[in-house]
């Protein structure tokens, strides 16, 4: 196994069966993969990951094999497409999970129970196997069969309701926000759990985490107003109740490819020592001079007139100039970066944070490093993301050990698919 | 607790809000983690929503909440004597983690080396906004500076609006969940080799995959993803897409979408309510037999033909109306069940009390309740974000009042005399 094993890191010798798609499954199975464990992707072209298919493509090229949303949570791992309708799919699969110490998938309960890979069925395969479930809604309850992904588990779960401002309907952050650290974070946190009880006792284990749960957590203290309080919270924009002023401000607009660029930098004044560093920094104009202002509960009172100025002022500067004074000054204070700033950012240039992979169809394009850094082990994106199927034969042969004419039968009988 | 995958471990916690989410999530899978607080408190004691609304150190539901099955010791660990006494802790402790400036703890000689020098398979887990290294290093951060600097914030809202926060602090929950995973992964490593290692994570990376595709979507083709409101990606209102009211709230549709029953499946049921109005007869039939996710595209055509696609707008937009105006005769609650039980893509837009009273995280015990004598009361927690079935979450105690442990830790477990004890809280260090 040495064509693909890793050593020393802390996963090494680590073997994953990553049967899992779109976002909470791969991002946390790519990440075992960039600290060592070797990790193999199970797709089929019988039930494609959704975001294969999706933008963004590098210019002038289309397939399954180049979405950058797809690349980028998929790094790092090899690709076996198997297909589970088949007997003899189902078989490798069984091969594959007694080779693995870790069984992933967010499919839902009705076709994981189809497919035979609930937990009593896995640890026949593999006696100390630690099998993680990532169902929407959890393997029981009234619920369990509903339909959903990020689009919709955002508002399920709640933050709907509470981001944004209270004058817009509840339209979330615009993107499938709990797919991409909430929920695949919580998962590997638990994963990592179940591998040190494993090293003490010998003993795999079971975990389940419905994605509702995982993703609702977070917002224990707007649940316990509720429940203690019975105070009902929802959207209060960029303002929280113990800073002020507290929010993005707009700068000077920029341009862009020839139109103009709306810029914003966040703002966020907590103490009343931060406030009279955000006013000497905006070169202590006569207004901010006011005692209305000199305190907190008064700032919260006069907080739009507040908010009003300020903008008076950051309307005249770039974003990373009224940043840079207000750092400067001791102001917690940044730029609402976009994608350009962000793979452009000269701090994280420094720290190398995004990585780039030659991928032999896309290109050498950007993913997103390690989201988090260990001094002696640090995370490694080994290789791009895997093409459909690329590593059937490597997987075949290295883990499953089959022969070539078996696999030959396989390719036949449509299982490698 | 035996049954506990982190019983054997040790944490000082001496983290901040970007960092306590971490520990909260090793405590409650059962490390023993002492949270070290100045003698004046952790200033998270001052932060709302509070018990009753009584603002009080005493009464924060934000830090009851992040301080779940912790014990609590105060220690000023900047004067001498505090900082000798954190040095004993830290000979006897697996993991620290901190939220201080880069430097600081280098500068008090308690960084990772002088930690290792304490104790060599230390674990030092460092959160901060922008890492320890890098020309933003010792940039100032708060939860709203990270969320703008990662790229999320800039995805979030309306054209007309600033950029959205999200609500409940979640770049410090962001950077928490990378922190404790890679504590973790830290942890596995030692169980492995013996070595500890220095643990850094930067809100700003811990969240930058919080874009979803705006990253790559540059790196490709140079276009810029930003905020686009409400209609999401879509240029027009497409009927069972998006955000509607309902009789009480609202709820997110998502018809049509693969996987899922077709709009002639809500169709029938606007109908069989007598609420379908004239969508039974023609155009609205037709184009409602044709309405899924591929005929978005073949609007796109259409564009060649403006009276054509003029016409079919104005038929979408009918749609669209009799849709909502059925929406709106409904409960949230109706839709959202009803809805997923005829496999339509409906998803309740859950304020905090709709989740409390959740048929699904009720059915499964999903809340916690934990007592808190000194309030005489019983209050209703979030519950487990991961159900491990040999080595359970659990809420293993209420959160710690100010210096609850002090005895606990630094008499029983030091070996401190009480008089000592009292010594040291005369000068301010405890």
């Amino acid at each position: 196994m040495s064509a693909f094993g890793t050593q020393g890191q802390p996963l090494s010798g680590i073997n994953v069966a990553d049967f899992s798609w779109f976002g909470a499954g791969p991002i946390c199975a790519e990440n075992l993969a960039t600290f060592g464990a070797t990790v193999v992707r199970v797709e089929s072209e019988a039930h494609l990951d959704g975001l294969r298919g999706v933008a963004p493509f590098p210019p002038g090229k289309t397939g399954y094999n180049v979405s950058g949303y797809f690349n980028n949570y998929n790094a790092g791992k090899l690709d076996l497409t198997l297909n589970l309708g088949t007997a003899r799919g189902k078989q490798l699969a069984e091969k594959l999970i007694a080779w693995a110490d870790i069984f992933l998938t967010n499919f839902t309960p009705r076709i994981i129970e189809r497919w035979g890979l609930l937990y009593d069925e896995l640890v026949k395969l593999r006696p100390d196997i630690i099998a993680v479930y990532q169902p929407m809604q959890g393997y029981d309850g009234p619920h369990r069969d509903f339909m959903g992904f990020g689009a919709v588990l955002s508002p399920i779960t709640g933050y709907n309701e509470l981001c944004g401002f209270p004058n817009r309907p509840p339209m979330g952050l615009g993107t499938n926000y709990p797919d991409y650290v909430i929920n695949p974070g919580h998962t590997l946190v638990a994963i990592l759990a179940a591998l040190r009880h494993r090293k003490k006792t010998g003993r795999g284990q079971r975990i389940e985490l419905a994605q509702i749960e995982s993703s609702v957590a977070p917002l224990a203290p707007a649940l316990m107003d509720c429940t203690v309080n019975g105070r009902v919270e929802t959207r209060a924009g960029n303002r929280l109740p113990h800073a002020a002023p507290h929010g993005a401000f707009r700068c000077k607009d920029n341009e862009w490819n020839g139109q103009p660029e709306d810029r914003w930098c966040a703002i966020a004044v907590f103490d009343d020592a931060q406030w009279r560093a955000l006013v000497e920094a905006m070169g202590s104009p006569a207004w901010a001079d006011d005692a209305r202002f000199a305190s907190l509960p008064g700032r919260k009172q006069h907080e739009d007139e507040i908010e009003a100025k300020i903008t008076e002022w950051t309307r005249e500067h770039a974003a990373e100039e009224v940043m840079a004074l207000l750092q400067a000054s001791g102001v917690p204070a940044g730029v609402v970066a976009n994608a350009r700033d962000m793979l452009e950012d000269e701090h994280l240039k420094a720290r190398r944070y995004y990585v780039y992979l030659d991928h032999p169809e896309a290109g050498r394009t950007a993913y997103d490093g390690p989201p988090f850094r260990l001094s002696k082990t640090p995370g490694v994106l080994r290789s791009p993301a895997p093409l459909l199927g690329q590593h059937n034969e490597l997987v075949c042969k290295e883990i499953l050990g089959m022969t070539d004419d078996e696999i030959a039968e396989a390719l036949i009988e449509q299982a490698l698919y | 607790m035996a049954d506990a995958a982190l019983s054997d471990i040790r944490v000082l916690d001496l983290a901040g809000e970007v960092g306590v989410y971490a520990t909260k999530l090793l405590a409650d899978l059962g490390a023993d983690v002492i949270r070290i607080e100045p003698p004046d408190g952790d200033p998270a004691r001052n932060v709302g929503p509070f018990y009753h609304d009584e603002p009080s150190p005493a009464r924060s539901l934000y830090f009851f909440n992040l301080n779940t099955s912790k014990r609590g010791i105060t220690l000023d660990i900047t004067k001498p004597e505090g900082r000798a006494i954190f040095e004993r802790l830290a000979a006897t402790a697996d993991v620290v983690v901190e939220t201080f400036h880069p430097g600081f703890l280098d500068g008090m000689g308690l960084g990772y080396d002088g930690l290792a020098k304490i104790k060599p398979d230390m674990i030092l887990t460092s959160v901060t906004g922008f890492g320890q290294d890098g020309p933003h290093a010792q940039y100032r951060w708060s939860d709203i500076v990270g969320v703008a600097m990662s790229g999320m914030m800039t995805l979030a809202g309306d054209k007309a609006d600033p950029p959205n926060m999200p609500y409940g602090q979640q770049g410090y929950i962001g950077a928490g969940i990378q922190a404790a995973a890679g504590t973790m992964m830290a942890l596995v490593h030692r169980d492995n080799t013996g070595e500890g290692q220095h643990v850094d994570v930067s809100m700003q990376e811990a969240l930058s995959i919080n874009q979803e595709t705006a990253m790559q979507t540059f790196d490709m083709t140079k276009a810029i993803r930003t905020r686009t409101g409400a209609r999401g990606l879509l240029p027009i209102d497409i009927p069972g897409i998006g955000v509607y009211d309902c009789s009480d709230g609202q709820v997110f549709a998502y018809l049509g979408t693969p996987g899922g029953a077709p709009w002639t499946a809500m169709l029938a049921w606007m109908t069989s309510q007598g609420l379908a109005e004239d969508l039974n007869e023609p155009p609205y039939a037709d184009t409602i037999g044709q309405l899924n996710m591929r005929f978005l595209t073949g609007l796109i055509q259409l564009a060649a033909d403006p009276p054509k696609l003029q016409e079919m707008l104005k038929t979408l937009a009918h749609i669209y109306e009799v849709f909502a105006r059925f929406c709106k005769s409904m409960s949230k609650w109706t839709l959202y069940e009803e809805g997923q039980r005829q496999r339509l893509m409906f998803g309740i837009v859950s304020t905090p009390e709709d989740l409390v009273r959740n048929p699904q995280l009720t059915y499964r015990n999903w809340l916690q309740d934990v007592r808190h004598d000194e309030l005489d009361a019983t209050l209703r927690y979030a519950g487990p974000p991961y159900r491990l079935s040999e080595t359970p979450w659990a809420i293993r105690r209420r959160a710690p009042l100010p210096g609850e442990h002090n005895v606990e830790v630094y008499v029983d477990e030091l070996g401190l005399s009480p008089q000592e004890l009292d010594a040291l809280r005369a000068r301010g260090v405890v």
